[in-house]
């Protein structure tokens, strides 16, 4: 046992070591920083020191009218002109950020000409612009009707049975299913992606006949497979932590993030599924490194095998539809898409109870079967350096042995 | 007793047979030569006697039973595919791989110092191995070898790529392994190597042990039908002798089966024209008796096909 830690740690330091290990984990949230600074700049761009100006030809805006905001929110002032040259030139003058012209046909077109300087108008000048106006357009109804108006529609989107709610606010939470799936399927590939080139390495720096006069197949490959799986599950953590930090971050600037919440229920699937899937996974890239000569041949191999796993991105549109079809039911049962498709189902639509637990377990069923044929196909390829086994020689590999007595 | 023992052990893959019938037993503080032609089966028995293959059939003991994973750490083994992770710095691999050999890591780090300094590594501690020239990763091979003091030690071919100088300090390790009590299986085909270190062999050939002893008892055996003479006059025309060369300023006399060295003596003693300064029975080369072997199997197997 022993040994097998030593392996799994000697495999995640000299990984996690590397440059590029660095790069790419580092990569995806130096990326993610950029992209919210860039969303919180246009979206805190707005001046609060300087008005909106506006020239209402339609006669709708009444300065006495005032939007009805909750306590601690402030709007941008309104600066009201007799004409566009006048408002044009206090533009010019950088006296106000933006311009709106309300046309006298506002009412039956609904149109309004925005004017600024050199620089886009941050989000909150069309949205403190908007209030104003939809408070002015109520003005004349009850004081009820004012507050609905005021707050416009809200799409309610529920599961049948009340387990899942969708609106306009926790909106976030509808794509946290397949923000989810990729994320884990991303985790269990890119961790048989490193087991498969580490397997390969090991045949080509014929390594292997040390290995196994010190440790067993099964403490070899577990515990490199264990270490590969704490790499990307280091990854996995860093683009989590740096995930939920936006998320606070963002919640500041953007209502939407402040709905956000954990789908428990998806991610005990999550993890239920995550062993086996990963198993099943590693089981494959171990066969196919121990059976190639080189890294490059397997990666050919592996390419399309990882296709057959993210089979159930090309039937995305299918989840929002119709997340019970006959294809995604099958791309439940199979090996390769149950992870993915599974997760994605689980977490959208109203999946039968039933079809989660066989998938689970033909999924069980694949990974037990997958790793023994790996076991088998290691012993025999991994001492034919530099030479690839044929079909022939696999289905041998697999057969199984005679009773030897020694 | 025995650290090894491997009695009629058999392997095939497929249709082909590797070891048919491999017998022998090397015991604690030999050097002992595991010998054959190339396809042999040397390594397949080798893999078997470590685990690494199950036989079909037969008999293999390593320190008294069965290989397991406790006996594993007592065993340094050498293959002729030698390998090290090339991405890595030399001391850092040598360190693991002597971790999972059961070494705590500082005594593990203790250790290589002495052993890297000995075999001249110790400046190239921080290169990584695929930086390292071919020698150099065969010495460090070497040190991964012995670094967690093995009981018994398995070398395949532990001489190639070391220029003399370095040779000879292998070969002095090897012999310091042995003088520490140490069991030693060594497999090689420079046969001066086995004659200068190994007690005992085997030679296996077509997958059946051929010849199994002492090294000694074995040239001895081969020897009788040739004769080594220092003299003046004319060997050349001697009755009995099928051939008779120069070598290095004395005659060398191929006998035929039927002579004898005593009635050569006295058949010589006889004649005025020649003066006999040594007469000494030739002992074979263990070089020339590997290839009588072989040659003869091989010639005996196409008789058998015939």
């Amino acid at each position: 046992m022993r040994n097998f830690w030593l392996l799994a740690r000697h495999e995640y330091r000299k990984l996690v070591g590397k440059r590029s290990f660095l790069v790419g984990t580092l990569g995806f949230p130096l990326i993610l920083m950029v992209v919210m600074a860039a969303g919180i700049f246009i979206s805190v761009r707005s001046d609060p020191n300087r008005p909106i100006g506006y020239v209402d030809h339609a006669g709708i805006i009444n300065p006495a009218v005032s939007p009805i905001i909750e306590e601690g929110e402030t709007l941008l002032a309104l600066r009201p002109f007799p004409d566009e040259a006048a408002a044009q030139e206090a533009l010019a003058n950088e006296e106000i950020q933006a311009l709106m012209v309300i046309p006298a046909g506002y009412p039956r077109n609904l149109l309004i000409k925005v004017f600024y300087w050199q620089d886009t108008p941050g989000e909150a000048v069309y949205s403190d612009f908007n209030a104003y106006l939809r408070a002015n357009l109520a003005a004349d109804y009850p004081a009820n009707l004012q507050t609905r108006l005021q707050d416009g529609s809200d799409l309610v989107v529920r599961a049948a049975d009340g387990s899942r709610e969708f609106n306009s606010q926790n909106i976030f939470n509808f794509f946290i299913p397949f923000i989810a799936a990729f994320f884990f399927v991303f985790v269990v590939m890119g961790s048989s992606g490193y087991l498969l080139q580490v397997v390969t390495d090991e045949k080509e720096n014929r390594t292997i006949e040390i290995m196994m006069t010190t440790v067993s197949p099964g403490q070899l490959i577990g515990g490199k497979a264990l270490g590969l799986l704490a790499v990307s599950l280091t990854q996995a953590a860093i683009w989590v932590a740096t995930g939920i930090v936006a998320i606070l971050i963002g919640s500041i600037f953007f209502e939407t993030l402040r709905f956000v919440s954990v789908p428990w229920s998806l991610l005990l699937v999550a993890l239920l599924f995550f062993v086996p899937a990963y198993a099943f996974i590693a089981g494959l890239m171990t066969a196919i490194g121990s059976a190639v000569s080189e890294l490059t041949q397997a990666q050919q191999i592996a390419g399309i095998l990882n296709l057959l796993f993210l089979l159930p991105f090309f039937f995305i549109a299918l989840f929002f539809t119709n997340p019970n079809s006959p294809v995604l039911v099958v791309m439940t049962f199979f090996p390769t898409t149950a992870f993915m498709t599974v997760l994605m189902r689980w977490g959208m639509s109203n999946m039968p109870v039933w079809q989660l637990v066989l998938s689970w377990l033909l999924l069980v069923g694949s990974a037990l079967g997958s790793v023994w044929v790996a076991s088998r196909v290691f012993h025999t390829g991994m001492l034919r350096y530099g030479q690839s086994l044929k079909l022939k020689d696999v289905v041998t590999a697999v057969r199984p042995r005679r009773v030897s007595g020694s | 007793m025995s650290t090894v023992l491997i009695s009629s052990v058999r392997k095939s893959f497929g249709r082909v047979e590797a070891v048919k019938d491999v017998s022998f037993e090397v015991f604690p503080g030999e050097i002992f030569g595991l010998l054959g032609p190339n396809g042999a089966g040397k390594t397949t028995t080798i893999r078997m006697m470590l685990d690494i293959f199950e036989p079909d059939g037969g008999q293999v003991s390593v320190f008294d039973g069965r290989i397991t994973e406790a006996k594993k750490q007592r065993i340094g083994y050498m293959p002729e595919d030698r390998g090290l992770y090339k991405d890595l710095q030399l001391e850092q691999t040598l360190v693991f791989l002597a971790t999972l050999k059961g070494l705590a890591e500082s005594e593990a780090k203790s250790r290589l110092e002495g052993w890297l300094k000995r075999l001249d590594l110790y400046d190239h501690r921080q290169k990584k191995i695929q930086e390292l020239s071919k020698g150099m990763q065969q010495k460090a091979q070497l040190i991964a070898t012995l670094l967690h003091d093995p009981d018994l030690i398995v070398v395949d071919e532990p001489f190639s790529g070391l220029d003399p100088v370095n040779t000879r300090l292998v070969k002095d390790i090897i012999e310091e392994q042995r003088q520490a009590g140490k069991t030693i299986i060594m497999s090689t085909h420079q046969m001066y190597q086995v004659e200068a270190l190994c007690n005992r062999i085997v030679l296996i050939d077509n997958g059946r042990t051929v010849l199994y002893g002492e090294v000694s008892k074995i040239k001895r055996d081969f020897s009788g039908n040739a004769i080594l003479l220092e003299g003046h006059g004319d060997f050349s025309q001697v009755p009995g002798v099928l051939e008779a060369r120069r070598q290095n300023g004395a005659w060398h006399l191929a006998l035929g089966s039927d002579a004898n060295p005593q009635e050569i003596f006295r058949h010589l003693a006889r004649q005025d024209d020649v003066t006999i300064e040594r007469f000494e029975i030739a002992e074979p080369s263990l070089d020339d008796i590997f290839v009588r072997v072989v040659q003869e199997g091989k010639q005996s197997r196409e008789a058998d096909h015939a």
